[in-house]
């Protein structure tokens, strides 16, 4: 009864102390209407014609929608490479990381042994080491030894996101009950077992939320693939975007550079709409940068 | 106990060799990279020769290092008053019982999940146009002359603000989990105290985000000593001193593929030293500052 009276009481429009909070609305509506502005700007040059992006008329579709800026970029400007490259790298690192940094998290919550605190202080450490102190060592290591192209970009992706995934998986397993354990072990389930059908599922929420920030983590990447993806075949999307932006002067295409840029963009944007609240609340539960 | 040992060993092997492939050994390599002569990064240990120190005094007489650092100095300090500003002035008008709160929040976080680099060439080629860019319409609608925004003397702060806006929706985030954490009754005794809301912020609110506060610092600090993409999109093919930062500097003397540009792998080894010494000192200063008052509620 309290809850329903309050949800009545709550959508009753206060206006005295909305005019009063005015200016918030204000503030935050310009802020967002320029994003939005812009956003839908980029959309509707990525379906018009160049000569109507020149003309500032990109509104007015003067020649139908250009559905064909898209397969332009998609097959002559190489996209549907980046976009493979990146959806693979993506894939294959979110699924990997997972199976390193669980089991690792795990063991470092729940058991005591010599080296766990070193390790988990190590993790930490390692997410604070800016990348410029590791490219170049692994960069004349990996040429001596021949190791190059998408193998590569994979596993230091993997590699990189292990201290980020084990840190965020730890607080999860430790807050877990003993108990689980405990009635797995009298049922003599061995230990491996208990955390891969017991102890894993149970962190499931934790899964989803750091696979999230992998996979945007990885998608969004530039530094890295653009150091190792030594040839546009293995490029992944900020890297295939900024051939097809150093490209424009000789092809001049802009429909098909805001098509190029809307295809990079709708990945993680379609992602965002359906999870932003997962997302946000993982950045500030987190307390650490994904 | 033995089956023990061996499970806790197979569980936690690939994440201990990921530490030490990853970091231990570049880390280590590179710092011992930076005290010897390496013309390639590629060159084998054979062709080093020690150099001692000298690769850092030549650094830092490096007139291009110098205007490196002057400029990450720069975005640092304008950039992270800009970014906080806002990102502290969105988080009050969030929190201060708004509707359509989530939505707005939503909105203002959206740029840092895009790609950077495709929302860095939503900047260059649509907002700074100088022929059909959103800004110079804004201006000739105001029947002002248009602007070479991405011209030499302008590109630097044309970049700076691009950055900015993208950066201000993390900030934010994290000002408004400080914000929500202060309990509400504090608020309520002050208004009862006859304290008006710019009094609450000024010795209420403020006060108690200080934690909040050094967290953004550091966070902001990080990023702009790591800083390299934007400056990267928005002088793509060469680099201009206009632009120049400390990683995209290590970036053209390692892996520069420009014909002028001296490659020397030992130099650019010191300028990751330098950048990971000046994190860890910002780690070391921000730690030390939060223990001296850690404040409880």
């Amino acid at each position: 009864m309290s809850k329903k009276n309050k949800v009545v009481y709550k959508e009753k429009i206060n206006w005295k102390k909305e005019a009063s909070l005015l200016p918030g609305y204000l503030i935050v509506l310009i802020w967002i209407a320029f994003t939005a502005a812009f956003l839908i700007w980029i959309l509707a040059a990525s379906l018009s014609t160049s000569r109507e992006i020149f003309s500032g008329a990109v509104f007015k579709f003067a020649s139908g929608f250009h559905f064909d800026n898209y397969a332009r970029a998609w097959q002559s400007s190489n996209v549907s490479v980046f976009f493979a490259n990146s959806l693979l790298y993506s894939v294959v690192t979110c699924t990997v990381v997972v199976l390193i940094a669980a089991p690792a998290a795990y063991v470092l919550s729940r058991f005591g042994f010599v080296g766990n605190k070193p390790i988990r202080a190590c993790l930490i450490l390692a997410m604070s080491i800016p990348e410029v102190m590791i490219i170049m060592p692994i960069y004349s290591l990996t040429a001596q030894y021949h190791i190059r192209g998408r193998i590569l970009l994979m596993v230091l992706y993997i590699f990189i996101r292990v201290p980020f995934t084990t840190t965020y998986l730890l607080n999860f397993f430790a807050s877990l009950s003993k108990s689980y354990e405990e009635a797995a072990a009298i049922d003599g389930c061995t230990p491996a077992k208990t955390f891969w059908k017991i102890m894993l599922p149970l962190v499931q929420p934790a899964l989803v939320t750091v696979t999230i920030f992998n996979f945007l983590s990885v998608w969004n990447e530039f530094f890295l693939a653009l150091i190792f993806a030594t040839s546009t075949d293995m490029a992944p999307v900020g890297v295939g975007l900024l051939q097809i932006v150093n490209g424009m002067k000789y092809t001049s295409d802009y429909g098909g550079l805001f098509a190029a840029v809307i295809i990079v963009f709708l990945p993680t944007f379609l992602l965002y709409i359906f999870l932003s609240e997962k997302i946000i609340a993982g950045v500030t539960g987190g307390g650490v940068k994904g | 106990m033995k089956k023990r040992k061996a499970f806790i060993i197979a569980f936690i092997l690939p994440c201990v060799l990921s530490l030490l492939i990853m970091y231990l050994y570049p880390i280590v390599r590179t710092v011992i990279m930076s005290f010897f002569g390496i013309e390639s990064v590629t060159s084998d240990i054979s062709e080093w020769s020690f150099n001692g120190i000298d690769n850092y005094i030549k650094l830092f007489e490096s007139p291009t290092f110098q205007r490196a650092m002057t400029n990450m100095l720069l975005i640092w300090l304008v950039g992270g008053i800009i970014v906080l500003a806002f990102a502290l002035l969105f988080a009050v008008i969030l929190t201060s019982g708004i509707r359509f709160k989530k939505f707005f929040r939503a909105a203002i976080y959206l740029p840092n999940i895009i790609s950077a680099v495709a929302l860095a060439t939503m900047w260059i080629q649509y907002i700074y146009n100088q022929d059909y860019g959103m800004l110079n319409q804004i201006l000739e609608a105001l029947g002002l002359e248009g602007k070479r925004w991405l011209g030499t003397d302008m590109k630097f702060w044309s970049m700076l603000v691009a950055f900015s806006f993208g950066a201000v929706g993390y900030y934010m985030l994290i000002f408004i989990s400080g914000i929500e954490r202060i309990p509400e009754d504090l608020y309520e005794a002050a208004t009862i105290d006859g304290a008006n809301k710019i009094q609450q912020f000024g010795s209420l609110t403020l006060p108690l985000l200080r934690g909040i506060f050094k967290t953004n610092i550091t966070f902001w600090s990080v990023n702009c000593i790591t800083f390299f993409l934007w400056s990267k999109m928005f002088s793509p093919i060469s680099t201009e001193t206009s632009t120049i930062v400390p990683v995209v500097y290590l970036y053209d003397i390692v892996f520069g593929t420009q014909g002028n540009a001296q490659r020397d792998a030992g130099a650019g080894a010191a300028v990751g030293v330098t950048l990971a010494v000046f994190v860890a000192i910002i780690y070391f200063v921000m730690n030390k500052l939060l223990k001296d008052d850690d404040l409880e509620f």
